[in-house]
């Protein structure tokens, strides 16, 4: 806490750090000062020398000059500015003006003293032309006995990067210093100071690698040539090309969401209140599409009902169906996302009691009313909750619509069309940025609206029985309906599995391995790098998330709930805005990054952050805060009880973090697609090179690849769970 | 396991919470003074939200005063967080690592402080074996009962032979007769220790039979510091008499008060030389008058100060408790060894008298 002593001691460390530094960064800036002006007064002179003989010819030789060195101005003057005689010859007049400046007439007068000595003069400070910093030299030009100097030339020098590099430098000074001031006094004041060099750390990921970003991507659409203008938006807004995009998206979701809703509850219902076979099945089937790669089921319908599509073309004979558009993707969207709507709609109707529908049948109302007048009207917010779950998914889905989309337009790919296409960042950025504005709203809706409506009635008396609301038709009917979608996931799969090893789809269906081999050479190194990455992501975003659990639940600190939202943010906006906004940020200094692995790790981690948070943070609820407090009061550190009580406690979330940032991080696409290199390639990109190269067989091979990897993760994550359940059984005794 | 035995010191301290939600302020604590002498164990009472465990966290370090000081032995440990300060808690959920056994929860504390396997293994016994758990040393606590969840916390908080041993209500997940027995082994053990304790309960007959002296609290301030017998007997006010033990107040008006600090005054129309008096009250004030249970007793309409109808008989073997309703509320007159005697029926008219000298007057509230 803050006593005097503290206080002086932390004042007296910090002015000597700052001594010491303001030393160090003093000396460095001026040795670059000096070796900058050495080298250019090597080239002034340089240039000098190069002067014609014949003094007709000087003004020639200015505009000779500044075509040679393009960047840099130049001026002549006959002799020595000031002394009688001289007068401007040639080249670039404002140089001219600003020496002959009333207001810099002492410095004239410097740099004439100068010139007659035959020494090369440089202005003390920077002049700017035209917004941009130049360094001024003047030097003689001397006569042909080198005695004295017969003309002057003054030169401009582009020193833009030079003052970038003086800014540069005091910036990284100035945040030496603030980072050791902050961790000194945390290890001075604080009581708990590994909690607070934790805080300073996520600090510093979320606001350099989410806040940052996202700043500079709107700082892009409101600024155009150095100012701030709504240019961007303007166009944006009046293009009906954009706006069908937005519609589109909009209208893709819609559909996608409320199919989806139907079948997932459809789903629920039939697992959760009825006495179906086959409960099991039905549920690992349906989480398939939740885990699997992306572009692997909409490869399966391109190969199962595409141009040469086996259903439409082999089976039906149609000619040039076209799977490519709305239908196409509402389809694939509705496979791969109506799991979500299912598990959310599972959760709720096991949660609702189901004595309260017994007591409704039990006051004659019928089945069918019952469900009507009791089920439906507790399970709604569920159902809404679970639409715009949907929504929020398909407004972010890129994969999907990158494949299938054929003319039909949506903001997530046309934007990533004006990136990388038309190269247009700031479209693209306003496109992204637009993407939000529904997206955004359905989370929070979900968020702080729908969960608080909540109808689910908590008794902790497990139901012993859930009756069975369905009558033996009713219940044959769903039953029929669940397998006919479980059929149709298998199919999709099999389709898969089947691409690797025919020839030629749709036109030579004949078997050959010759595409395992090809795929595997040519995929060998996407595959490496895409593991090593998420490998060396994969521990980092589990002890992060891990710890910014335990700080987000167990301490108090100003800016929490700040914090809390920007670790956060990324699971809320769609991928292709965080790869825009990374490309954007992280292209120049401080933080150059774009090219490297560092930036796809960076962008591993921080998606998947908020994923492992969450479930620390439930992990987290279910321990007595005594056993931590219990753990301190024994003489243990933050640094201590996090090892040895709160991770060995918390485990499963943990592991369960773990895999799926590895899993999500190996299947990702939306970002990965901006930040990728040549040497930091990514699977699911080679995919989807395959795929829109018409190789569906390659294709095909690497998705089942990373789909048995995909499912070897998931398996190992089980076992390893498994071991740990006794845990959770005994931790919440008291 | 022998300790040198420190005072525990609290001046001025406060502690005031804000609640996020409406921003208002809660004094937990409100000025707290306090010492408590090496080797005493002093009980914090009071209702739930009195600031007891609040008070008692502050000295564990686990919540910073808003103001004051907390001293152990010479140091102030106001600041020092739990691991920087002498200081040993049994939780009231009593906070066992569900992923250790019993010896790994108890030698925790022991590896924190890296001694040597040795030491640990002899330590970790001869605690055990204190407590009576030698023969469960390889179990997990989710498998224990209570009791046995309890001895473990408490074996692992003295392990570490703490300056202090706070203790938050203990025994407060037991049942009845488990909380006999607990009682009195944390009592003998905290004796032969001779450890400094501070034991925060609701329970008043735990604070009485626990203690060498009873802090009660009340919204977050001092009531009253004494021994159980001070409190019992010579409450400070209408609170703790009531808080403490079973008790009957008589409106009375107060008219003098002897050198020897006997209190005249007037209950019920008689004139009633009470034993004590609380400090501070005024000659004329409305005051009540206190009696214990077992100094009243039922009378002749001459010597009565209440009059009321018997509402019930229970009947306890060595006495019977008489609840009588009257005018200013029920009252409990306890009538001992009942044999021989005539026990007034439900329902009848009695008249209630008290001893005199073991009655005690109080300001009214």
């Amino acid at each position: 806490m803050f006593t005097k002593k503290k206080l002086i001691v932390f004042a007296v460390v910090c002015a000597i750090f700052a001594a010491g530094e303001y030393w160090i960064f003093s000396t460095l800036q001026k040795s670059f000062e000096k070796n900058s002006l050495m080298e250019m007064t090597s080239l002034v002179k340089a240039m000098a020398a190069s002067a014609p003989k014949d003094d007709g010819a000087l003004a020639a030789w200015a505009e000779q000059l500044a075509g040679t060195y393009a960047g840099s101005r130049f001026f002549v003057i006959r002799g020595v500015p000031g002394e009688e005689g001289s007068e401007g010859v040639g080249g670039d007049r404002a140089l001219f003006d600003l020496v002959a400046r009333p207001a810099n007439a002492a410095i004239a007068a410097r740099a004439a003293e100068s010139v007659s000595y035959l020494e090369v003069f440089r202005w003390p400070e920077h002049v700017s032309f035209s917004g941009v910093p130049y360094t001024l030299m003047v030097a003689p030009v001397p006569d042909e006995e080198n005695s004295s100097a017969r003309a002057t030339l003054l030169v401009a020098v582009d020193s833009s990067g030079y003052v970038a590099y003086g800014r540069l430098i005091q910036t990284l000074a100035l945040v030496a210093f603030a980072l050791f001031a902050l961790g000194l006094g945390i290890a001075t004041f604080s009581r708990d100071p590994v909690s607070g060099y934790a805080i300073l750390v996520l600090a510093a990921v979320v606001i350099a690698f989410v806040a940052y970003p996202l700043l500079e991507a709107v700082r892009l659409t409101l600024v155009k040539e150095g100012r701030f203008s709504f240019g961007v938006w303007k166009t944006i807004l009046s293009n009906r090309q954009y706006l069908q995009a937005l519609w589109g998206s909009v209208q893709l979701g819609i559909v996608t969401a409320t199919i989806s809703t139907f079948i997932g509850f459809v789903y629920a219902f039939a697992v959760a209140r009825t006495g179906m076979k086959g409960k099991k099945l039905v549920t690992a089937l349906a989480t398939m599409p939740v885990i699997s790669p992306p572009f692997s089921l909409t490869l399966s319908i391109i190969l199962l009902f595409g141009k040469n599509g086996i259903v439409t073309k082999q089976l039906l004979g149609l000619q040039n169906f076209n799977i490519y558009g709305l239908g196409g993707l509402a389809l694939v969207q509705t496979i791969s996302m109506f799991p979500i709507a299912f598990l959310t709609m599972q959760g709720v109707l096991q949660a609702i009691d189901s004595t309260l529908e017994d007591a409704s049948l039990d006051l004659n109302a019928s089945r069918w009313y019952t469900f009507s007048h009791v089920t439906l009207p507790l399970a709604a917010p569920g159902l809404l909750s679970s639409w715009l779950l949907v929504f929020t998914n398909s407004l972010a889905d890129f994969a999907n619509p990158l494949l299938l989309s054929g003319s039909y337009r949506v903001l997530s790919v046309e934007s990533y069309i004006e990136v990388t296409g038309m190269s247009r960042l700031d479209n693209g950025a306003a496109l992204s940025l637009l993407l939000l504005l529904p997206t955004l709203t359905a989370f929070l809706v979900q968020r702080r609206w729908v969960s608080r409506k909540s109808f689910v009635v908590v008794t902790g008396k497990p139901s012993t029985r859930l009756s069975d609301l369905a009558s033996p038709a009713a219940r044959r009917a769903l039953t029929g309906f669940v397998a006919v979608v479980s059929g149709f996931i298998v199919a999709l799969y099999a389709t898969i599995v089947a691409g690797c090893f025919v020839k030629n789809w749709g036109i030579d269906y004949s078997f050959t391995l010759m595409n395992i081999g090809e795929a595997l050479t040519r995929g060998r190194q996407a595959l490496l790098s895409t593991i090593t990455l998420a490998g060396i992501a994969t521990p980092i975003a589990g002890i992060l998330s891990m710890v910014a659990a335990v700080i987000l639940v167990r301490k108090k600190f100003p800016g929490k709930r700040l914090l809390e939202s920007l670790i956060m943010t990324p699971f809320a906006i769609p991928g292709t805005l965080i790869g825009i906004s990374f490309i954007l940020a992280f292209n120049k200094p401080p933080l150059l990054l774009v090219g490297t692995g560092a930036i796809l790790v960076i962008n591993y981690v921080i998606r998947e952050l908020p994923v492992g948070l969450e479930g620390g943070v439930a992990a987290l609820r279910q321990i007595d805060p005594s056993i931590e407090e219990a753990a301190a009061d024994l003489g243990a550190d933050q640094a201590t009880i996090f090892r040895t009580i709160i991770l060995p406690l918390i485990r499963p979330a943990f592991i369960s973090s773990m895999s799926y940032t590895f899993v999500r991080s190996m299947t990702a696409v939306s970002a990965i697609i901006f930040l990728i290199s040549a040497r930091w390639y990514h699977i699911t990109i080679q995919i989807y090179n395959f795929s829109e190269n018409l190789r569906f067989g390659l294709a095909s091979v690497l998705s089942t690849t990373l789909i048995v990897i995909v499912l070897a993760v998931f398996g190992l994550m089980r076992l390893l769970v498994r071991q740990s359940e006794f845990l959770e059984k005994t931790v919440t005794t008291q | 396991m022998a300790t040198k035995s420190v005072p525990v010191t609290l001046s001025k301290v406060t502690k005031i919470f804000k609640d996020p939600k409406t921003r208002a302020e809660v004094h937990a604590v409100e000025d707290a003074n306090f010492d408590v002498k090496p080797g005493e164990l002093v009980t914090l009472l009071g209702p739930s939200g009195c600031g007891k465990t609040t008070m008692l966290r502050m000295i564990g370090g686990f919540e910073l005063p808003t103001k004051g000081r907390i001293l152990i032995g010479e140091t102030d440990v106001t600041f020092l967080p739990p691991n920087g300060r002498q200081t040993a808690t049994v939780f009231q959920s009593y906070g066992l690592f569900p992923h250790m056994d019993v010896f790994d929860n108890v030698a925790y504390g022991l590896k924190i402080r890296k001694l040597s396997q040795r030491e640990i293994k002899s330590r970790v016994d001869a605690v055990l074996d204190l407590v009576g758990l030698s023969e469960l040393a390889h179990r997990a606590p989710g498998r224990l009962s209570g009791g046995q969840q309890q001895r473990v916390a408490l074996a692992r908080s003295l392990v570490v032979e703490p300056q202090v041993l706070l203790l938050d209500e203990p025994l407060s997940n037991l049942d009845a007769l488990l909380r006999e027995q607990m009682r009195v082994e944390i009592r003998r053990i905290q004796k032969s220790l001779g450890i400094t304790a501070i034991y925060v309960t609701h329970d008043r007959i735990e604070a009485m039979s626990l203690s060498d002296r009873v802090i009660v609290m009340r919204d977050g301030r001092i009531q009253q510091i004494g021994t159980p017998g001070d409190v019992y007997e010579r409450p400070v006010s209408v609170f703790v008499a009531g808080f403490v033990g079973k008790v009957a107040f008589f409106p009375a008006q107060l008219e003098g008060i002897d050198g020897a600090g006997r209190a005249l005054c007037t209950v019920g129309g008689r004139q009633v030389h009470a034993g004590s008096a609380a400090e501070g009250l005024r000659v004329g004030a409305r005051v009540v008058v206190m009696a214990r249970p077992e100094s009243l007793r039922l009378v002749g309409r001459e010597e009565a100060v209440a009059m009321g109808l018997v509402t019930a008989r229970v009947y306890l073997g060595s006495s019977v408790e008489i609840y009588v309703k009257t005018d200013t509320g029920e009252i409990l007159v306890q009538v001992d060894d009942p044999s021989g005697k005539a026990i007034p029926s439900e329902g009848e008219a009695v008249w209630i008298g008290f001893d005199e000298k073991r009655v005690r007057v109080l300001p009214a509230e």
